[in-house]
């Protein structure tokens, strides 16, 4: 079965991103889309790249997440999907 | 030299991004009771990236976990952060002695939080560690290991305890969480802290802050009788003198100069010294 991580929550100033195996494709749904869906498609882009994570398709639904947030709940969906979150 | 220090939990970026709006004299940012095992990396980055990337107006600590490997990983993810100090709970000679082992380089300034009943047997030992600044009393996991209730009365064995031995070493000393949302109770407990002498009281709501930061802020009538005393000292340059009918001596003196220190220090808005 294909392994599927969820991080993050719908709360605001915070985001829900997950991962599953796929082929690279990004989703965002963002209460801020009309005026940062590009910056926040590039962020998670690069993050994706930095880490080196391929084959996955990433959903993240965004309730106004600052850069730091974003950031930090893909690298810990990163590290869990990886399977080396550290409790 | 804080009034107030608010728990943040690591894993809710409205907490952390909004940190300096609470009027807390210092914020500790939680990784221990607050957060699920499941989001203690979550808390981690979250806290690592927020703190690299954003300059705050307040003290900043953070409550490292008591379990080992999740202490290590805490330590590890804000080695390099620019924070005050840590809380470290359960504290104990023992685990006071991870911080041996941290980078020499940089200060390392611990605040204990004392909630066993062993360790108001151990004030001895944790108190000479190099790294100790203050000693936090943790008044709920406390009551839990006694079977007792979180009230005036069962607190008052464990505060005087702890801040004749904060006192008797130099370090700074907190006063527990109150735990009720009734401001009323809140107050007065935080009234009775600041009278025992506690230089700080931590909080566990945003609410909590300002009635907090009332009651560890002298009154008017004690900082006028501050100024007349330290005025007089400054006039005469005596060290012994009557004001108002009552002998003023050294420790008068001292205890006024301190007062209008902590005055000024609130009034600006805190320093970096705890």
């Amino acid at each position: 079965m294909a392994k599927t991580i969820t991080v993050g929550s719908l709360e605001s100033s915070d985001c829900m991103i997950t991962l599953k195996e796929g082929t690279g494709n990004v989703h965002i749904k963002s209460v801020v889309a009309a005026a940062f869906y590009d910056h926040i498609e590039t962020l998670v882009r690069r993050v994706l790249k930095t880490h080196e994570v391929r084959n996955v398709d990433l959903t993240l639904e965004d309730r106004g997440a600052l850069d730091y947030a974003i950031e930090a709940r893909l690298i810990a969906a990163i590290k869990r999907y990886k399977g080396d979150a550290n409790g | 030299m804080a009034r107030s220090f608010l728990f943040i939990p690591g894993n809710v970026p409205r907490m952390l991004q909004n940190m300096d709006v609470f009027e807390a004299d210092a914020v500790i940012i939680d990784f221990e009771d607050s957060v699920s095992v499941s989001e203690k990396e979550d808390a981690r980055l979250l806290t690592e990236r927020f703190l690299s990337n954003h300059e705050v107006s307040v003290d900043v600590y953070i409550r490292i976990n008591a379990d080992k490997a999740l202490m290590k990983a805490d330590l590890n993810a804000i080695d390099s952060l620019p924070i005050a100090g840590i809380v470290l709970p359960k504290a104990s000679p023992e685990t006071l002695n991870v911080f041996e082992f941290l980078n020499e380089n940089k200060p390392c300034h611990v605040i204990a939080l004392i909630e066993t009943p062993i360790a108001f047997f151990k004030f001895e030992e944790m108190a000479t560690h190099a790294c100790i600044k203050g000693f936090f009393l943790g008044g709920v996991d406390l009551m839990h290991a006694l079977g007792g209730t979180l009230c005036s009365q069962s607190l008052l064995y464990p505060r005087s305890k702890l801040l004749m031995a904060a006192r008797a070493h130099n370090l700074y000393a907190i006063d527990t969480p109150w735990t009720s949302t009734d401001e009323a109770a809140l107050t007065r407990d935080a009234k009775e802290a600041a009278a025992l002498g506690f230089d700080a009281k931590a909080a566990i709501h945003p609410n909590q802050v300002h009635p907090i930061n009332q009651a560890f802020m002298p009154s008017q009538t004690r900082i006028e009788e501050a100024k007349r005393i330290v005025a007089m000292h400054e006039k005469n340059g005596s060290m012994r003198f009557s004001l108002d009918g009552q002998m003023i001596d050294k420790p008068v003196i001292e205890h006024a100069k301190t007062l209008l220190k902590k005055v000024r220090t609130y009034q600006s808005g805190g320093e970096n010294d705890v």
